[in-house]
């Protein structure tokens, strides 16, 4: 039975969820989607796969400090799943205030949930005129940003071409990894929130975050991202003390990451991906022969202390 | 089959139907007479155990999913809830009839009490009881989170609802607040000591959670592999036997157990999962379900189980035995749903 893909929408308070989750759900795809929704009512199709959420954020007893998950979506899903053959995917809205890790370290740390679905993506919707505002004052806001894959900067019709460029600029210093999308009224294509396969490590080689210089973070923010870059092959065992104290320490603090990663007497791609201490690697394709094998590791979260990861990670060459 | 090893004979009437469904639960009635199986698809089987040659009654319970099977306080009948939020009664013969309505919520969770006359179902954080005539006997329980499961006491003077954070006690008989047992933890299920000494529920972080009610002594079972989602009590209350693991973990409760003691591993197959338990009612044996469609009768004196139906890949999902032990039910996440008629006098 093939893992049913699970696509996060968020967005602050009326940046336009709900715009785009009607028009996911009205396009002619062909595909059913159960969608599970934080308020009744507000959806105009017809649906009868729409589930009430109860937001309910859970602490696992498991040791793991920052390890947070929504037992209400353990429970929806479970009995969603009991349906047969019902739905091609399942669409999360979370609230405007919802921070999306427990969202998505549900998806990673419950059994039953983790069989049977799998994490596509993360879309966020930013309100262009409002998003600057947001940032400032909102936590959440921050980690919408921060967790998305794709942000769709929504009434762009609003704004000047000068205040969506300082825009984008200032969300890819936060997230390198994410696309954005210029929209008005959500006006995007299906396939560029749907069907993204951006948890699927694989899907990590295409990386190409823009790399950014030290002055880029011109904004005083405390979600930044941190790029790092090593020509030199790494030393497996160096690479994994450091990067399991790391997120042992400061777990809490990283909101995303991704890796490739070079290591001696290897010729395949190590990748790496995680979501706060929950991490991900897997040993993939043979280097392209003939191009530098360059390890690249972009880590997004709050008070990352730059130097000290750039020295960390070099640290990590092989002797 | 034919029941040559082993204690456990089969009878020749053993029937798969495939029901194309989830089946999410199986029951039979307080009479013995049927057994009703509740799918994924919102439909209800009512099998008649006393004619083998009938064939199913299907009954659409609900629009959409069965999420919940309860044995109703009389001989005959079967509550279900669903996810369009309703509590329907079905039984043999009759039509099946709603009984409350939550809007835009699932009705998951659901227990009746021949003692008390009481009903009770969860929707969200609240449980609602309801009398033998249908109508809400008292205004509804509320919970910090939603409701993990609930369980009348054998007596029926209490009722236990597992959620966030440990269960509250409620008496069925007076208002008032409830007591609460406290742990750390999502708590999914409940289950009472046929005593009603003790209250178990399964967490959500693989293990089990316990306490002795007289003095609320704790009692932490860990080391599963996953959730448990099934436990049951072997005949005379000797072990209480759990899935969520390779083998069926069965803990002592006698000679001082459970505290300092190993629990028993039965049917156990490498690499594999117990899904679901079903401790037979009068004999120390117990149904084992597996999560590759494997089911096993394992005694508790450690002798070699006997398997009873042949792995298919799918998970078992659903098994009840009746009362009296005459009857094994057992369904699947696929929708194999099989009836092995047990026959007297072994």
């Amino acid at each position: 039975m093939s893992a049913i893909p699970v696509t996060v929408l968020t967005g602050y308070l009326g940046a336009g969820k709900t715009t785009l989750l009607n028009r996911i759900l009205s396009e002619p795809h062909g595909k059913r989607f159960a969608v599970i929704v934080n308020e009744f009512g507000e959806i105009g199709i017809d649906n009868d796969l729409v589930v009430g959420a109860d937001q309910e954020v859970f602490e696992m007893n498991n040791g793991c400090i920052c390890c947070t998950v929504r037992g209400d979506l353990i429970r929806i899903i479970g009995g969603l799943l009991k349906r047969k053959d019902a739905f091609d995917g399942i669409l999360i809205e979370t609230t405007g205030l919802a921070d999306p890790a427990p969202v998505a370290q549900t998806f990673f740390v419950d059994p039953d949930v983790s069989k049977r679905t799998r994490m596509d993506g993360i879309v966020t919707v930013a309100d262009a005129r409002h998003l600057a505002q947001r940032l400032d004052d909102s936590h959440e806001a921050q980690e919408q940003i921060a967790f998305a894959d794709v942000i769709l900067l929504n009434k762009i019709d609003l704004v000047d071409e000068a205040g969506i460029v300082v825009l984008e600029h200032r969300i890819r210093s936060m997230n390198p990894f994410a696309r954005i999308r210029r929209t008005e009224r959500c006006s995007v294509a299906l396939d560029e929130v749907i069907g993204l396969g951006a948890f699927d490590l694989d899907r990590v080689l295409a990386m190409e975050p823009g790399f950014l210089g030290e002055d880029d973070h011109e904004h005083d923010q405390s979600v930044t991202s941190v790029s790092l870059q090593e020509d030199r092959a790494l030393d497996p065992a160096a690479f994994d003390q450091w990067f399991r104290t790391l997120i042992q320490v400061q777990g809490v603090d990283l909101l995303r990451y991704k890796g490739i990663l070079s290591f001696k007497g290897s010729d395949r791609r190590t990748v790496v991906q995680g979501v706060h201490m929950l991490a991900d690697s897997g040993n993939l394709s043979v280097w392209p022969a003939g191009l530098p094998r360059t390890s690249r590791f972009v880590l997004i979260g709050r008070n990352l202390d730059g130097g000290a990861l750039r020295a960390g990670f070099a640290a990590c060459v092989a002797p | 089959m034919n029941g040559s090893e082993g204690g456990t004979r089969l009878h020749p009437l053993e029937r798969h139907m495939d029901a194309a469904a989830y089946v999410v639960s199986v029951k039979v009635n307080r009479a013995g007479s049927h057994a009703a199986a509740v799918l994924g698809d919102g439909a209800a089987w009512l099998i008649d155990l006393t004619d083998s040659s009938a064939a199913p009654a299907v009954v659409h319970a609900h629009d959409g999913a069965c999420l919940a099977l309860a044995r109703d306080i009389d001989g005959n009948g079967f509550l279900t809830g669903g996810d369009d939020g309703k509590l329907r009664r079905i039984a043999p013969g009759q039509a099946a009839e709603t009984l409350a309505e939550v809007k835009g919520r699932w009705i998951e969770h659901v227990d009746c009490c021949p003692r008390s006359r009481l009903r009770a179902y969860s929707a969200g954080r609240q449980v609602h009881l309801l009398d033998l005539s249908g109508h809400g006997s008292a205004p509804a329980l509320d919970h910090p989170s939603t409701v993990g499961s609930l369980a009348f006491a054998p007596n029926g003077k209490r009722l236990a609802v597992a959620h966030y954070g440990g269960a509250s006690l409620w008496w069925t008989g007076r208002p008032g607040p409830p007591s609460r047992l406290d742990w750390k933890g999502s708590h999914l299920g409940v289950l009472w000591h046929p005593d009603g000494t003790h209250l178990m529920t399964t967490l959500q972080e693989s293990g089990l959670h316990g306490w002795r009610l007289r003095d609320k002594a704790d009692m932490q079972m860990s080391g599963y592999a996953t959730k448990v989602r099934s436990m049951g009590w072997t005949n005379r209350s000797r072990y209480l036997a759990t899935g969520g693991a390779e083998s069926v973990v069965c803990w002592p409760f006698f000679g001082g157990g459970p505290w300092q003691k190993q629990p028993l591993q039965l049917a156990g197959t490498a690499g594999g999962l117990i899904t679901v338990v079903a401790p037979h009612p009068k004999e120390p044996v117990i149904a084992a379900g597996h999560d590759d469609g494997r089911l096993l009768i394992a005694p508790t004196d450690g002798t070699a189980p006997v398997a009873i139906a042949a792995p298919d890949g799918s998970p078992i999902s659903a098994l009840a035995w009746s009362d009296d032990g005459r009857h094994l039910l057992a369904g699947t996440e696929a929708g194999r749903l099989s009836w092995f008629p047990i026959p007297a006098g072994r």
